[in-house]
């Protein structure tokens, strides 16, 4: 079912194997860059000819120079707090609601990125990084209780921090429609539905599809049946302003990378 | 505002349900009431956060933590019961972690302290409760089959429980409850839904997910994993999905046309929430139950098999 194609996939299927479907990917080494694949013709080792069969290796990638700082940065935020208990299992991506669909989201892979502090491998993965759908499969499964889901999270904020123009241009409508649902939030304290999706559609420049027989069908329906009113009804909790206040200090004075104004 | 009687329960109804899923807020009063347990809304509350703030730290946990708060304050309710699974995933997340960690639980408190709108400091000495979980442990199976009038007899329901209702076990304590629920395998709406007198089917997507998170900025994703749920449903024979929680109706039921549009008749499948089938088969009527809020029209099923 997947509905993102790799070029790869199609050079790399298997040599004219037959793969099953479920196969595809493992013979397809998406996390395997073509430059560090070394393929010999004929390969001789300790005398015995192994052409053929084993000739198929990837070049060692054992990283022992990498930033440690960067690794604390994501412990000390809630979401990244447990980056430390990691021991790259693939469990979570054995899990994943979204692996099947996108074949490069991979949230075994993401850890070990940030855990090296590997910003370089991590870029090119912007594109797909933001795709979880927050649906803990990875978390119940974890036998390390890293709670990768929300090791997502702090992968978005890693991404916020390290990669600005990249989330400008590929990541604009998230990072939109995170900003819609944070100023409601945050600023009314309530949820109004009908304004999120109708703004979440102007933004991704879909306005005239508000205006096709499904969305008036249904907007049609809850104006009939009274529950488009109730959402002009719903209202701010009292003295919000108070709470609004209190969350929005916290989140000037945070110190980690959470505090995504300050760009700490 | 009076503390609560016996009887009565405080409940939280979250910005989906009082709005565009009352389908899911009256038809869970309604049933609740009927098994002996009255839901009072809590005054004042606040929007739990959905999801969106995780990367915010402890702002994340004031949200839902506030109405714990509101509970406790006004109704004089440690524990706080709720229909949706999101709400009820940001509740009892934010009560874990405050409870393991004493860093995280100050930094909610300093919130608490700066908006100056309670006397005392937080304490998660309280639990989030999804209802499914909370009517099946204080009132159980035998109280559902005890206020059956209508039986659901022929009706074949696909049992749907999506993502957040039992897991992640760290945070929902699914496992730990007075009587669990399984986080693989959960079987609590199947058990209401048998003693309704409906016929469950075995599908193979029960925990999956719908894709409702991203629903707003990724429909394709949400349109795939949903197409795939519904098929598979109706390939078991199902005449309805049941869910039990508003953001699975989102997507599986506000965006059913555009589904089938793009994935044909095969995804095409009414909706409903086990709320509304138990009221139901409770006696109440269909008007009462708002099956006609669904988008996808269990009402044309529902009126076939002649309930
Ligand atoms: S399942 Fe847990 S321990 Fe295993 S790779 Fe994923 S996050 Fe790491
Ligand atoms: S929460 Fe995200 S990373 Fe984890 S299984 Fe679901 S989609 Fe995959």
């Amino acid at each position: 079912m997947a509905l993102e194609k790799h070029d790869k996939d199609k050079e790399n299927s298997g040599g004219g194997r037959p793969v099953a479907e479920k196969g595809e990917h493992i013979v397809a080494r998406h996390l395997i860059e073509d430059d560090n694949i070394k393929e010999e013709k004929n390969l001789v080792i300790d005398g015995v000819d192994v052409s053929g069969r084993w000739n198929t290796f990837i070049i060692s990638r054992v990283d022992s120079d990498f930033d440690r700082s960067f690794f604390e940065e994501i412990k000390k935020t809630v979401a990244g707090s447990r980056i430390n208990r990691c021991w790259q299992c693939g469990m979570c991506t054995a899990s994943c609601t979204v692996t099947p669909l996108y074949r490069r989201f991979n949230p075994r892979a993401f850890i070990y990125m940030m855990q090296l502090g590997n910003l370089k491998e991590l870029k090119k993965y912007i594109d797909v990084a933001w795709r979880c759908v927050g649906c803990y499969k990875c978390s119940q499964r974890c036998p390390k209780q890293v709670n990768p889901a929300e090791m997502m999270e702090a992968l978005a904020l890693v991404i916020k921090k390290y990669f600005p123009e990249e989330v400008k241009t590929k990541l604009k409508l998230d990072e939109e429609v995170k900003k819609i649902y944070e100023d409601m939030i945050i600023g009314h304290g309530r949820l109004d539905l009908a304004k999120l999706h109708t703004s979440a559609m102007q933004k991704s420049g879909r306005t005239k599809e508000l205006l096709g027989k499904i969305e008036r069908d249904t907007i049609f329906k809850m104006a009939k049946d009274g529950r488009a009113f109730s959402i002009l009804r719903l209202g701010k909790p009292h003295n919000w302003s108070r709470s609004k206040e209190a969350i929005e200090n916290y989140l000037r004075k945070l110190n980690t990378i959470e505090n995504g104004e300050a760009g700490v | 505002m009076d503390k609560l009687k016996e009887n009565q329960a405080a409940y939280y109804p979250g910005c989906a349900l009082l709005t565009i899923d009352r389908a899911y807020n009256n038809s869970s009063k309604l049933v609740s009431k009927k098994m002996g347990i009255e839901l009072v809304e809590i005054p004042d509350y606040n929007c739990c956060g959905i999801g969106e703030m995780k990367s915010k730290g402890a702002a994340s946990m004031y949200m839902p933590l506030r109405n714990m708060m509101l509970a406790k304050n006004r109704l004089g309710s440690k524990n706080l019961v709720m229909a949706c699974s999101v709400c009820y995933h940001e509740f009892s997340r934010s009560i874990a972690r405050v409870k393991e960690n004493q860093n995280e639980l100050s930094a909610v408190n300093e919130i608490f302290k700066e908006a100056g709108e309670f006397n005392e400091e937080f304490i998660p000495d309280g639990e989030a409760r999804h209802i499914l979980e909370f009517l099946y442990n204080e009132k159980g199976v035998e109280e559902v089959k005890k206020n059956v009038v209508k039986p659901l007899k022929g009706l074949k329901v696909a049992p749907y429980y999506g993502c957040l209702y039992s897991r992640p076990s760290m945070y929902t304590f699914t496992d730990k409850k007075p009587k669990m629920d399984n986080s693989e395998r959960p079987r609590f709406m199947h058990e209401f839904l048998e003693a309704l007198g409906a016929e469950t089917v075995f599908y193979g997507n029960e925990v999956q997910c719908c894709g409702g998170r991203n629903v707003v900025q990724d429909e394709e994703t949400s349109f795939a994993l949903c197409s795939q749920t519904i098929s598979k449903a109706k390939k078991a024979g199902a005449d309805v999905i049941a869910l039990i929680c508003p953001k699975c109706a989102g997507a599986l039921d506000v965006n059913q046309p555009k589904i089938v549009e793009k994935f044909g008749k095969d995804s095409e499948l009414p909706i409903v929430y086990l709320t509304q089938l138990m009221a139901l088969a409770f006696g109440f009527s269909k008007k009462e139950a708002e099956f006609g809020d669904m988008i996808s029209e269990p009402l044309k099923v529902l009126n076939e098999k002649g309930f």
